[in-house]
């Protein structure tokens, strides 16, 4: 059997893939986990001294304190399962990052293990995120410096 | 298919559909006529849906919630309010806010009677607002 023939019948044999299906789920699990997170800003506005402003900060600590139970518990990977990106994309995924990560390295220690390997994944969200902002905060003061927008 | 489109969809349609102005002003203001001012101040405001009006002594706080589609210019509706009310009412302290905890604390706030309760509670309100962390 040839390469081509090998593809010929490998295309043949693959299920295809349920795009709008996958798209759909992404797209109301991802709903979903912001709903939540609304409801809990809400939450903080109306019952707290917190204001849109300052709720934010409170409300993504508490979103990725219960993603990061449930990944604990092993319910946050179903989720992942089923969603797809829709559990990914929100700040709950990167609490999922963390933390299976973290797990995963338990048995090679706590420093090496644990220290050395929770930021495997989300590592790059960090370095990435950090080097982006720079550069923005960076292009911003040019751009005051220079008279163009205000603070 | 249809149907459930036509099920979850048509109801956002019907609420979006009312664009009734819901402007309340607090009864403990003495000025009759400044209070009518503030009001129609605010319903000028084409882009606000909803606006409280809080006037204790010369404190007055003003919660607006603007239309959902129009939040990018939520800070511009501010300012332009805020300028406005200045402009005709240089006496007061005005703070013109279009944070949601002003608009939830000024509904509860509309019937205070106890007007130095009320000034405090502004006063309070509006240290909040500055709060940046």
């Amino acid at each position: 059997m040839d390469p081509q023939e090998y593809q010929q019948l490998e295309q043949q044999i693959t299920p295809p893939t349920p795009y709008v299906k996958n798209v759909l789920k992404a797209f109301l699990v991802g709903g979903l986990i912001c709903t939540i997170g609304q409801a809990i800003m809400y939450l903080y506005i109306i019952f707290f001294d917190f204001t849109d402003k300052t709720a934010g900060n409170a409300t993504t600590a508490t979103m990725v304190f219960i993603a990061a139970v449930l990944t604990g518990l092993g319910i946050y990977r179903k989720l992942g399962a089923f969603a797809g990106a829709g559990s990914a994309v929100p700040v709950t995924g990167f609490s999922n990052a963390v933390v299976s990560a973290a797990i995963e390295g338990r048995t090679e220690g706590m420093v090496l293990g644990v220290g050395g390997n929770i930021f495997k994944l989300a590592g790059s969200v960090i370095l990435f995120g950090v080097g982006s902002a720079f550069f923005v905060a960076l292009i911003k003061l040019i751009l005051v410096t220079a008279g163009v927008v205000k603070w | 298919m249809k149907k459930f489109i036509i099920f979850f969809f048509v109801p956002f349609f019907l609420i979006g559909c009312s664009n009734e102005q819901i402007v309340k002003v607090s009864n403990n203001a003495a000025d009759g006529e400044k209070r009518e001012e503030i009001e129609n101040l605010i319903r000028d405001t084409k882009e606000v849906y909803t606006g409280t009006a809080i006037l204790a002594g010369d404190e007055l706080l003003v919660a607006i919630q603007v239309n959902p589609w129009l939040g990018y210019k939520e800070q511009k509706v501010e300012k332009k309010l805020q300028k406005e009310i200045k402009e005709k009412y240089p006496d007061l302290h005005v703070l013109v806010s279009s944070d949601y905890k002003m608009h939830w604390e000024s509904q509860k706030l509309l019937n205070e009677k106890d007007s130095k309760k009320l000034k405090d509670e502004v006063k309070k309100l509006k240290d909040l607002a500055k709060e940046e962390t």
